[in-house]
């Protein structure tokens, strides 16, 4: 039966290990100590939030927070032009500040779906305008610097590094997370809200709670961007949206709610940095950066398709 | 100490009054029914006491709380078992038997502890031995009630509320079902039963609150609880005298049938069926939920094809034309009116007019589809008038009207495409007396001029007087047939539970009989 | 039997007639008198505020802009009366106006260039349609996806042996420029044919989706599924050909831009990306689906584009636009877009 509850990381799981070992073949560097310490720096901003928005698409509802790039974009240029500019650098104080302000935001998005009753996908999709504006208005273009201790990150030479510490901790609260009943009632939630509501689960404390822990993924998710590109970008959170969207289908979990885990959307996070780093490997010129938006494309297609195939006798969502 | 007093309960949802004036009183230690026709705001008053509606006005009074959600309810010790079988399809066995009995970040239980209570539980009331690992959606739907029930009795509930929930089970299991509610009572706790089945009423009820149109009507004793009391306030008497009598008619079953089945089954191993309706004559439809008559009825409609042997209209020659769509259907001039309106009738988004006119627009567009407007209107005049539809203004939204007269517009639809056969599925769901009359007579009309009627229904009341001939549903096939003079409420209920003489509920002898 | 019927009807009759206005405010028209007062209010406030609001230069380019918003919101109406949306438009807008730059600097004719494209925007349309059928609620991710797929895959058309990625430069017929640039002229008036043919365009629809069978059906559809099924209303069909609308909406939305902008450029797509969806919104078509329609997104174009030219005014940044933009989204779903609460779901 445990098969059963872990069938859908075969797809992600034979994903990665074919383009890990293309990768291994067309670019054996990718497998080095250095190498790898880069390539967990690079990866680690998609891989928490494909996390992130894990909790979000269990609760059920459709809800898939488009909002999550620009949120990590939020955090990363506040980080910057509020803290750093400010001389506030402590690590506490920024970690404090990354982890509270994501955890705001999803409390408010949390607040509008719950009690202004308005579909998830769309208070996510208001909020990708809103934040995209605002990111921009507080930083019209990259530049400004991340607290040094953070920027440092950025050098990617060792393997055992904050940003490797960071993605443990975040492993480790899920883990945790996973434990509690807590966790159980928003599965329920999700694979059937009625069923929760009438039995009992606090739906709308369950709501809070899902969309409470993907703000604490969210928040480390910025920490690692701002580390990774030591200054702040207002644009580049953006773009995080629909990668971290489709490792998270990559991985398993179903957008119809109540299935799925983390392990699914970082295996997912894996195979698109791996893609990438298979599609680098190849001199495809001016053009490479096309070769990657079609195949992101492409992938999110096949990921829902294949959903759609392993998931077919499904009742209809009401 | 009372377990439930109710005083003055009044709700309305939108332009719809569910309850007006609606008082229940009971106490600890005893099995008390909720009994009135269909509409007459049983289920609100259960969803009432759950938590899950509130009321608009009145005095709540639940084990001394007035719960405002299902949660609250079930902290101060009520359980409820809803109409329809709340389960999540992809969590497991044991993650529904337990759902929402932790903490909010707590387990009160390990998760092997729950694997055994859910194993246990199930065997002992279902008595089928299920891996509680097991999804819910790879189970039947006895079981998943089952599941239903045991979670609401592990929850220890002081108070147990049984919204017409034994729908998915058979006699033997309703028998054990029975047991449990004894049980429970013995114990202490209350049993509130909201039901349409009256022998089950009748063995195991202490006491009953009778409803009618939203209004406690009358309160009813043990030794009062007899069917015939339960009949006579569950089906208002006014129908009966003002629908008057259907004259005996003389059908020709020496022509061919308007509507035929033969040899259709159900599912791969049902029993086979063979059915006819002729041209003038109205055939009732029988069966507890779940025996198979809403899947043969779909089937005749041409909804969804026959999974075995077929279903056919016969021409002007001899030639007959199967039925396995609705394309089909629809050219051989048969139409469904469905009792779920809200599911497969209504368009809520759109007016009166339009709710009607959409079955019309295939007849009344030109050539570039643009549709003919005032043919349209006069079409809906005609049958206005013939069913005497009461709205405002023909283009307001449908949702405007009430549900009898929204029922009202969706049987125009399907008359103003001028069938020969028309087969209705329960269409007297919820809706007023005053409608029913309105459809009776149209319909014996339209069966003097030569239709043909398939009326399924869950009121076994509504045959008397009306329909030529009652067909009776057992668990897939086609149980027995009544004739006119043989149409009584005793012989259809005894054949709903596969009998043959009139039924007698009881754990020892409940068995008995089935075929 | 006929006696009691007549005396019946006015009794209902007479109450709800009694206040036109709370009839209106109750009915799907809500959202065009909303609509229409917002705009009026808008532009009122922005005459007063900004010197030369209401010039004839401002007017015309609020409309020649509201044009197309107003193509590309065509499309997203549609889909979202039936309950969908459609996330490809602003890619398939992007991807079309640079292969459109393309053709028009290789040997095919112009008329052939502009149907190849309108093919392949139907297409991909079609193709969104069928994809996400039986994944509806997930229409939106699948569409986004689609569109990536498809301006990945133009640009690389595009780049191939030329060293400018994501700009195309060629030369746009100058009776094809006339059409789209604001000094367009349309037999010899002073405002670019485009706003013409929008209102055509919209005309036809409203037309067709208001008084054919096919037209209604969206709405059948969009109101209950099951209901439209059984009047043999293909579910199937409906969703499909909404979507290849879109994409047909999409493409000609970006080969107009080519003749309003003269070069070929694949980001010209972007700003629609959330737009059309605020424009449907702001309009007060339902995402749940089954109501409203494209009068009303007009309304929500216009409001969007006097707003954008109000803000522009004001000096405030595109950034800035687009927060209010999304700030505007949420009160309007919140107004026609809210689902019961859970406990009348029971």
């Amino acid at each position: 039966m445990l098969s059963n509850r872990l069938s859908h990381l075969w797809v992600p799981l034979g994903l990665v290990l074919i383009l890990g070992i293309m990768a291994a073949v067309r670019a054996p560097q990718t497998f080095t100590y250095v190498g790898l310490a880069g390539a967990l720096l690079v990866a680690a901003p998609l891989i928490l939030a494909a996390v992130a928005i894990t909790p979000i698409a269990i609760a059920g509802r459709g809800g898939v927070d488009l909002s999550i790039g620009p949120l990590i974009g939020f955090v990363n240029v506040t980080i910057v032009v509020w803290l750093s500019e400010n001389g506030i650098t402590h690590p506490i104080l920024v970690f404090a500040y990354a982890i509270l302000a994501a955890c705001a935001w999803q409390m408010l998005l949390a607040a509008f779906i719950i009690f202004v009753r308005i579909s998830p996908i769309i208070a996510s999709l208001a909020g990708f305008m809103i934040l995209q504006g605002v990111n921009l208005v507080i930083l019209s273009r990259p530049g400004g610097v991340a607290p040094e201790w953070l920027g440092n990150w950025g050098w990617g030479t060792e393997l055992l590094s904050p940003v490797l510490y960071i993605l443990l901790a975040a492993f480790a609260i899920w883990f945790l997370f996973q434990r509690t009943a807590m966790f159980q009632h928003i599965r329920l939630m999700g694979a059937d809200e009625r069923t929760a509501y009438t039995s009992g689960v606090d739906i709308i404390k369950a709501r809070f709670a899902a969309h409470l822990m993907a703000g604490v993924f969210a928040g480390l998710a910025a920490l690692c961007l701002t580390g990774l590109i030591g200054s702040g970008d207002p644009t580049q959170g953006n773009t995080l949206t629909l990668q971290a969207i489709t490792a998270l289908v990559l991985g398993g979990t179903s957008l119809a709610g109540g299935k799925g885990g983390i392990t699914g959307s970082v295996l997912g996070a894996v195979a698109m940095y791996l893609v990438f780093v298979v599609l680098s490997s190849f001199n495809f010129g001016a053009i490479s950066g096309f070769m990657t938006q079609l195949l992101y494309g492409l992938m999110l297609v096949f990921a829902l398709l294949v959903a759609l195939v392993t998931t077919a006798p499904r009742t209809r969502a009401a | 100490m009372p377990a439930i007093s109710l005083q003055n309960i009044a709700k309305s949802f939108g332009e719809t009054r569910a309850l007006a004036g609606a008082s229940l009183h009971c106490e600890l230690g005893e099995i008390h029914a909720i009994v009135g026709e269909n509409g007459s705001g049983k289920s609100t008053l259960a969803k009432i006491i759950s938590g899950v509606a509130l009321p608009d006005a009145g005095k709540v009074d639940v084990l001394g709380h007035a719960p405002t959600t299902p949660a609250e309810a079930i902290a101060a010790g009520i359980s409820t078992i809803y109409q329809e079988i709340m389960v999540a399809e992809e969590l497991t066995v044991w993650e529904n038997t337990f759902a929402g009995t932790d903490g909010l970040w707590r387990r009160k239980t390990t998760t092997a502890e729950k694997k055994r209570l859910a194993r246990e539980t199930l065997l002992r009331l279902a008595e089928v031995d299920i891996d509680p690992d097991t999804p819910v959606s790879a189970l039947p739907l006895s079981v998943k009630q089952w599941i239903v029930i045991a979670r609401a009795v592990l929850q220890k509930p002081k108070l147990l509320i049984f919204d017409e929930s034994s729908a998915a089970l058979d006699l033997e299991a309703t028998n054990r079902l029975h047991k449990e509610m004894l049980a429970l009572k013995e114990a202490g706790s209350c049993v509130l039963l909201v039901t349409h089945r009256i022998a089950e009423l009748v063995k195991i009820t202490d006491s009953a609150t009778v409803l009618s149109d939203g209004k406690t009507v009358g309160r009813l004793e043990k030794s009062e609880i007899t069917e015939k009391n339960l009949l006579r306030l569950m089906s208002a008497d006014e129908r009966h005298s003002a629908a008057g009598k259907r004259e005996n008619s003389v059908i020709s079953t020496a022509h061919k049938p308007a509507l035929e089945a033969c040899n259709v089954q159900l599912a791969a191993n049902a029993w086979p069926l063979d059915f006819k309706v002729h041209a003038g004559e109205i055939v009732g439809i029988a069966g507890l939920d779940g025996a198979g008559q809403s899947e043969f009825v779909s089937i005749l409609a041409g909804i969804t094809p026959a999974p075995a042997g077929k279903v056919q209209v016969w021409g002007a020659s001899t030639v007959s034309h199967e039925i396995t769509s609705l394309a089909d259907a629809e050219a051989a001039g048969i139409t469904y009116v469905s009792g779920d309106r809200k599911k497969e009738g209504l368009f809520p988004n759109l007016s009166i007019l339009e709710n009607f006119g959409l079955a019309l627009y295939d007849r009344m567009a030109s050539r570039f589809g643009v549709i003919d407007r005032t043919q349209l209107s006069a079409a809906f005049d005609d049958e206005e008038l013939r069913l005497s539809i009461k709205y405002g203004d023909r283009s307001d939204k449908i949702t405007t009207l009430s549900g009898g007269n929204q029922q009202k517009v969706l049987i125009a639809r399907a008359f103003a495409l001028s069938p020969k056969v028309i087969i209705l599925n329960d269409p007297a769901r919820g809706v007023d007396i005053g409608t029913k009359q309105d459809l009776y007579t149209h319909l014996r009309d339209f069966a003097s001029n030569g239709g043909a009627v398939v009326y399924l229904s869950t009121e076994i009341e509504e045959f008397l007087n009306f329909a030529d001939r009652a067909d009776v549903f057992f668990e897939g096939g086609i149980f027995a047939s009544f004739d006119q003079g043989a149409i009584t409420e005793d012989n259809l209920l005894a054949a709903m539970f596969g009998q043959t003489k009139p039924i007698v509920f009881d754990e020892d002898t409940g068995t008995e009989g089935v075929a | 039997m006929d006696q009691p019927i007549d005396i019946n009807r006015k009794e209902v009759r007479m109450p709800t007639n009694k206040t036109g206005l709370a009839r209106v405010l109750r009915s799907d028209a809500k959202g065009l008198l909303i609509g229409a007062a917002l705009l009026v209010a808008l532009f009122t406030v922005a005459s007063i505020l900004v010197d030369g609001f209401a010039s004839a230069n401002n007017i015309r380019s609020i409309l020649l802009l509201a044009a197309f918003l107003g193509l590309a919101s065509l499309g997203q109406t549609m889909v979202a009366t039936i309950g969908g949306l459609d996330l490809s438009i602003p890619f398939v807008i992007g991807a079309s106006n640079i292969l459109l730059a393309y053709l028009f600097g290789t040997s095919v004719p112009a008329p052939l260039a502009l149907l190849i494209i309108a093919v392949m925007g139907a297409a991909i349309g079609f193709l969104n349609g069928v994809l996400s059928y039986k994944i509806q609620g997930q229409a939106l991710i699948l569409t986004l996806g689609v569109g990536f797929a498809v301006v990945g895959g133009a640009q690389i058309f595009t780049t191939l042996g030329s060293q400018y990625s994501g700009t195309v430069f060629s030369q746009v017929p100058a009776w094809f420029s006339n059409i789209a640039s604001i000094s367009g002229t349309t037999f010899g008036l002073q405002f670019p044919p485009v706003i013409a043919i929008w209102m055509l365009v919209a005309f036809t629809l409203i037309y067709w989706i208001n008084r054919t069978k096919s037209g209604r059906a969206i709405y059948a559809i969009g109101g209950n599924r099951t209901a439209a099924a059984r009047l043999r209303i293909s579910e199937f069909r409906t969703w499909v050909s909404t979507y290849t609308i879109s994409g047909l909406t999409a493409a000609i939305t970006g080969c107009l831009l080519l003749g309003f902008s003269g070069g070929g450029f694949v980001g010209v797509g972007d700003p629609y990306l959330f737009t059309t969806v605020a424009a449907v919104v702001v309009g007060g078509t339902s995402l749940l689906g089954g109501s409203g329609g494209y009068g009303a997104t007009i309304i929500g174009v216009l409001v969007l584009q006097v707003l954008t030219s109000f803000l522009v005014g004001m000096g405030l940044n595109y950034a800035a636009q687009q927060t209010v933009f999304g700030l505007l989204i949420l009160p309007m779903v919140a107004l026609y877009a809210r689902s019961p609460h859970i406990r009348y779901q029971i």
